[in-house]
């Protein structure tokens, strides 16, 4: 009984942000969407007003999407007002439409952010994450050098602190849900896994200094502690991360030559 | 002596670096903003002498005039708003330009707080009070002073008189209201910006950053509710008896 | 054409050793003379480009995604296998490369797979070194399970995201050695084409895909690492951009296809829910260690799963395989479930589906054991279909999730294309007809971080190569051509999208190329195929234009490219008259319903030519010896 109720099909409003390319303008239009099964996650809602887009002769609504099962943090979009959606700790392919209902009008938006710039339609660049990373998001160790796995302890909480943080899929969303689109939360999360792991200690102060100097230069805002990023973080990354980052560019600032 | 210089010109690039970073200004911002808390702080304890009468409070308010340091707790006072203020302005100028095109909806997942989203708002409405209120009562603008009879050199009737002007008092609790809701995102936030965040720790730190606010706001906000309205209205009814 | 594995002669386990003291090395001085070009950036690609770049050579890296970060390769979950023996449990090199031989039902080349097993301990070692958080242990050592039914615990993992944390340890050295300056990176670009010269790959012709721009690039060497073609079938668990586009266009330029009949069905997925579904989510098999799955007795009944009693149930694993019962292996499990579909027992609105049922498992341990043991994937199940898996039993299909074959590799993981390189999943290696769980992961690291950076010294030292610049001939053909398609799939001027399309090519995969092939079904497929492909060039819609950003010509081009594959990977599976692993021809089985090799015929790789449009693909064949794993038939009845 509940699946048959489930299954009534919806009419929607589409508001969908287009631009052509980075150097256009862009502007909402407005789409009806009819049909739409509850079953269906928010992209393949979208794959459907595509392929009758296409159908019709229109452009395509470019949108970044690719395992389609949250983990490798391609897909993005501002939908209400909300970064991958109303759902806690989903991204925008994990949404489904039994969320929406019959009738209801939705804003889809692209990640804004001066360091994401819009490269179609829904799609924006994300690089400036790569960069931060190059800066110093690894631990400088060749193939070959490594020693014993098991040479290394480390406690079983400090490693699942680590991995907390390592989940990060870089999607963006915390930069696109702060108000002040700041990146400090994927660069704590970054910062935060190397600094808690004993790998992590002969770089650590150059990797705080490195990765704060890239994510200024790309220019993200500062973090005012709103918390917005942390909850639109899909993979639900605290903002402990944040403070730890903070404490480790301070002791960096401090210690080191 | 080179390496001197040499080593002063690292400290001060490493300390000019700090300063100009997202993380230094910030963190700038948090000491100088609870700095400014400690001074409300003491601020409002002399403020109570009020209530203990006009003898008392003449009293300190003169101790505290004729301190010799007094030059020199204004100046560092000046400083702090100054780092406070201009950091953040600059801040807040740099967060405008990180998101150069601003959503059509933005609507959140309800993280901010209402302290939080007016920070620049009620900071910029107390920059705004203190002009006034120091203008008021440290320059006598307005020029209150000596216009009741007899009370001329009277502080604490100079207060008084302030707050019996319902217009200052509405803007004066206003402000305040302004002050107690900065503090309710900052004194926290200004922890977390110091890298203070344990799960144990922050529950304990956000409760006890919003009873400050909440402690501050009620003890500031008492004075033009009492000596502007309480009072009168106490005098009043004792009077008709 | 000629197939030559290089595999070193002798005792098995000296042979990589020795090969390695036989490969001649290039001078430290000379490596940074050397431009190695590197397509994909998954696990093993990006392993590759930074270990080469350690060692010297130039590197420059292509994706299609917006970051080197996003490879399929994020999407593994299980973990990945190593024969370390931390657990003291008995494994060894020799077990992992035992396990892995007979896994693949004696399809693999005996040495590339004991290779593999050597160097899995390295990768643990190189992971743990560049900060992978794996699961821990209370004193601090390592975490092992046992994963994909492995009688040893030598399966290293972080929580369920394994792959990803392996991805983002390859790609953190990837961009240390990007901001060192030794690699260049390049996303979203496309590799369209391979560019030989006389004889040799020096080049790649690529679709900026932000700008539309056909560029070329050259190099000393060109590496392909993009992964599997499992999307062939439209549906699978890969990710939505998955294709087999650069594999496919290098086949066309003389890189032989080996093995693209065997694919890997993996039997727990969350079910297809209508048309519009786009992607098949997988869920773990360790599931089936407490569930047990069934399907109602009686054709279409009608009732809630929860009211049907046991007598009308039918635990059909249990019946048929009583000693393993629910934990059969993947192939056997898929089967079985498609058995029952077809016989119209499928449950669900759409029928295509079985029940996974943790009723039993529930009275026995209690809800919050099972809550502690699956609850990550309860959620992710509840989330999916909105129906709750505690009060009523899991829905389940099989979905393809990996494919076996790939590039014809040496020894060398070179391609039939001199100084064309393949690894991890795009080429045909390691697994044979079947992959063990956790050794994806591993396969790819090993060609990346321990493999091709030596064979590829090797390469260069004994190559003579002619300087070439993107001026040459060979570029402009090879662009003149890339652009010529893109204008073709332009100017069709049809209606339908081309994801309608693609949906249509997997209809007639997964209905007659699937989990049981027929020489009827695959004959069917060899006709309907071509057909399509007809139709797809008289009506796929493409719009916008080949000068932008443009997703619809995008997948326009991965589907045509499908569309021929899916010919070749039926004509295989129709060549090979045996079954193996991941390739089940129903017309040879075992009484039990076992997959019955012919080894007197088939135990050897099939390795396919392309002869140009129109003219069919020839067969070559390199016979397989094993002569340290005893041959044997599996037997899990």
């Amino acid at each position: 009984m509940e699946q048959i109720m489930d299954n009534k099909l919806m009419n929607l409003t589409l508001k969908i942000w287009r631009q052509k390319d980075a150097a256009a303008e862009g502007e909402l239009k407005s789409y009806a969407l009819t049909g739409v099964s509850p079953d269906m996650s928010f992209l393949e809602m979208l794959d459907v007003l595509n392929e009758q887009l296409v159908a019709k002769g229109d452009d395509a609504v470019a949108f970044d999407h690719d395992c389609r099962e949250g983990i490798c943090g391609m897909c993005s979009l501002m939908i209400d007002g909300q970064a991958h959606g109303p759902e806690k700790a989903v991204t925008t392919c994990q949404l489904h439409m039994r969320q929406y209902k019959d009738g209801d009008t939705i804003t889809i938006e692209p990640f804004r952010a001066k360091a994401f710039p819009v490269v179609r339609d829904l799609c924006v660049d994300r690089s400036a994450f790569d960069r931060i990373q190059q800066a110093g998001g690894f631990c400088s160790v060749n193939t070959g050098n490594a020693v014993d796995a098991n040479s290394m302890l480390i406690s079983h909480d400090t490693a699942e602190k680590s991995m907390d943080a390592a989940a990060c899929i870089g999607c963006g969303a915390c930069v696109a849900a702060c108000p002040n689109a700041s990146a400090m939360l994927f660069v704590g999360a970054k910062v935060s896994q190397y600094a808690l792991l004993p790998q992590g200690q002969p770089e650590r102060e150059k990797r705080a200094l490195a990765m704060r100097a890239a994510m200024d230069a790309e220019g993200f805002g500062h973090c005012t502690n709103e918390y917005e990023c942390e909850a639109a973080c899909p993979k639900e990354i605290k903002i402990s991360n944040i403070a730890r980052l903070n404490r480790e560019y301070f002791r960096a600032t401090l210690i080191s030559e | 002596m080179e390496a001197n210089e040499n080593c002063a010109s690292k400290c001060c690039g490493r300390l000019f670096e700090f300063l100009d970073s997202s993380i230094g200004k910030k963190f700038m911002v948090a000491a100088a903003g609870l700095l400014l808390v400690g001074f409300l702080v003491t601020h409002l304890a002399g403020n109570l002498f009020l209530y203990v009468g006009d003898g008392a409070f003449n009293h300190y308010a003169e101790a505290l005039e004729h301190n010799p340091l007094l030059p020199l707790a204004e100046g560092g006072l000046i400083f702090l708003f100054l780092v406070h203020i201009l950091l953040s302005a600059r801040a807040t100028y740099l967060n405008r330009k990180a998101r150069p095109v601003a959503y059509e909806s933005y609507k959140g997942k309800g993280a901010r707080t209402p302290g939080s989203r007016t920070m620049a708002l009620t900071g910029s409405l107390i920059l705004l009070f203190i002009i006034i209120h120091v203008a008021t009562f440290k320059f006598d603008v307005g020029g209150l002073k000596g216009q009741t009879p007899g009370t001329e050199e009277s502080l604490y009737a100079h207060v008084i008189t302030w707050f019996s002007n319902p217009l200052y008092a509405a803007f004066y609790i206003l402000a305040v209201g302004g002050v107690g809701l900065h503090l309710s995102h900052g004194v926290q936030s200004a922890m977390q910006t110091f890298g203070v965040n344990h799960p144990r720790y922050t529950p304990l730190i956000r409760k006890a950053g919003l009873a400050l606010a909440g402690l501050i706001f009620l003890g500031f906000v008492s004075f033009p509710v009492y000596f502007g309205f309480l009072q009168k209205c106490l005098s009043c009814s004792t009077g008709a008896h | 054409m000629k197939l030559d594995s290089k595999v070193p002669s002798g005792p098995i386990e000296k042979s990589w050793d020795k090969h390695r003291f036989e490969l001649k090395l290039v001078n430290p001085a000379n490596k940074r003379k050397f431009k190695v070009l590197v397509v994909g950036t998954g696990l093993a690609g990006a392993s590759a480009a930074a270990t080469m770049a350690e060692l010297g050579y130039q590197v420059e890296t292509f994706c299609v995604q917006d970051s080197a970060r996003r490879a399929h390769s994020i999407a593994a979950q299980g973990g990945v296998n190593a024969a370390k023996n931390y657990p003291n449990d008995g494994d060894s090199i020799w077990r992992l490369f035992y396990d892995t031989v007979k896994g693949g039902d004696f399809r693999a080349r005996e040495q590339n797979v004991y290779r593999l097993a050597q160097v899995s301990n390295n990768i643990i070692d190189q992971c743990v070194a560049q900060g992978v958080p794996f699961a821990r242990e209370y004193g601090g050592t390592l975490s092992n399970r046992s994963f994909g039914g492995a009688q040893v615990s030598r399966t290293f993992y972080a929580r369920g995201q394994t792959g990803q944390q392996l991805l983002l340890g390859a790609y953190s050295s990837l961009m240390r050695q990007v901001g060192l300056g030794t690699v260049k990176l390049h996303t979203r670009r496309e590799m369209l084409d391979v560019v030989v010269v006389d004889g040799q790959a020096r080049g790649i012709v690529c679709r900026n895909l932000v700008t539309g721009e056909s560029e070329t690039y050259w190099g000393d060497a060109v590496v392909l690492a993009t992964g599997g073609y499992g999307n062939v079938y439209y549906l699978s668990t890969n990710a939505n951009g998955s294709n087999v586009t650069a594999t496919w266009r290098a086949h066309k330029r003389g890189a032989a296809f080996a093995n693209p009949c065997y694919t890997q069905i993996h039997p727990t997925c969350v079910p297809v829910t209508g048309e519009y579904q786009s992607k098949l989510t997988l869920m773990s098999e360790s599931l089936r260690n407490d569930g047990r799955v069934w399907v109602p007795k009686k054709k279409a009944d009608p009732r809630n799963p929860q009211d049907i009693p046991e007598e009308d149930r039918d635990y059909y694993l249990e019946r048929k395989y009583p000693a393993f019962g629910n934990l059969v292996p993947r192939d056997i499990a898929s089967r079985a479930a498609k058995q029952m579909i077809d016989e119209d027992r499928g449950v669900g609105s759409t029928g295509l589906s079985v029940y996974l049922d943790f009723k039993d498992a529930i009275a026995r341990i209690g809800e919050p054991k099972v809550r502690e043991k699956y609850g990550n994937l309860f959620d992710m199940y509840h989330h999916i279909t909105a129906e709750n898996p505690y009060e009523r039993p899991m829905r389940i299909y099989p979905a393809v999730h990996y494919t076996m074959g790939g590039l014809w590799v040496d020894y060398n993981l070179m391609t039939t294309i001199p100084g064309l390189f393949c690894l991890g999943e795009a080429n045909f290696s390691d697994h044979g007809a079947n992959r063990l769980g956790a050794s994806a992961l591993m396969q790819g690291l090993a060609d990346g971080y321990f493999v091709l950076p030596y064979t590829i010294g090797g390469y260069f030292a004994g190559t003579k190569l002619a300087k070439v610049t993107t001026g040459h001939d060979a570029f402009k053909e090879a662009v003149s051509s890339v652009n010529a398609r893109t204008q073709r799939l332009l100017k069709t001027g049809g209606k339908t999208s081309p994801s309608a399309l693609h949906r249509k090519l997997g209809h007639i995969m997964w209905d007659n190329v699937g989990m049981g092939r027929t020489a009827k079904s695959l004959n069917t497929a060899l006709s309907e195929i071509p057909a399509l492909r007809e139709e797809f060039w008289k009506s796929v819609a493409v719009t916008g234009s080949g000068e932008e950003f443009n997703q619809t010509l995008e997948r326009a081009g991965r589907v045509a490219d499908f569309l021929e594959f899916g010919e070749l990977l039926a004509k295989d599976a129709l060549t090979r008259e045996e079954s193996c692993g991941g390739h089940f021809r129903e017309e040879h089985q075992t009484p039990d319903g076992e997959a019955k090799r012919d080894d007197d015929k088939f135990c050897h790789v099939a390795a396919w030519e392309y002869k140009g449009e129109g003219k069919p693909s020839e067969r070559h064949v390199e016979t397989l010896t094993f002569d340290n794993v005893h041959i044997a038939q599996r037997n899990y009845a």
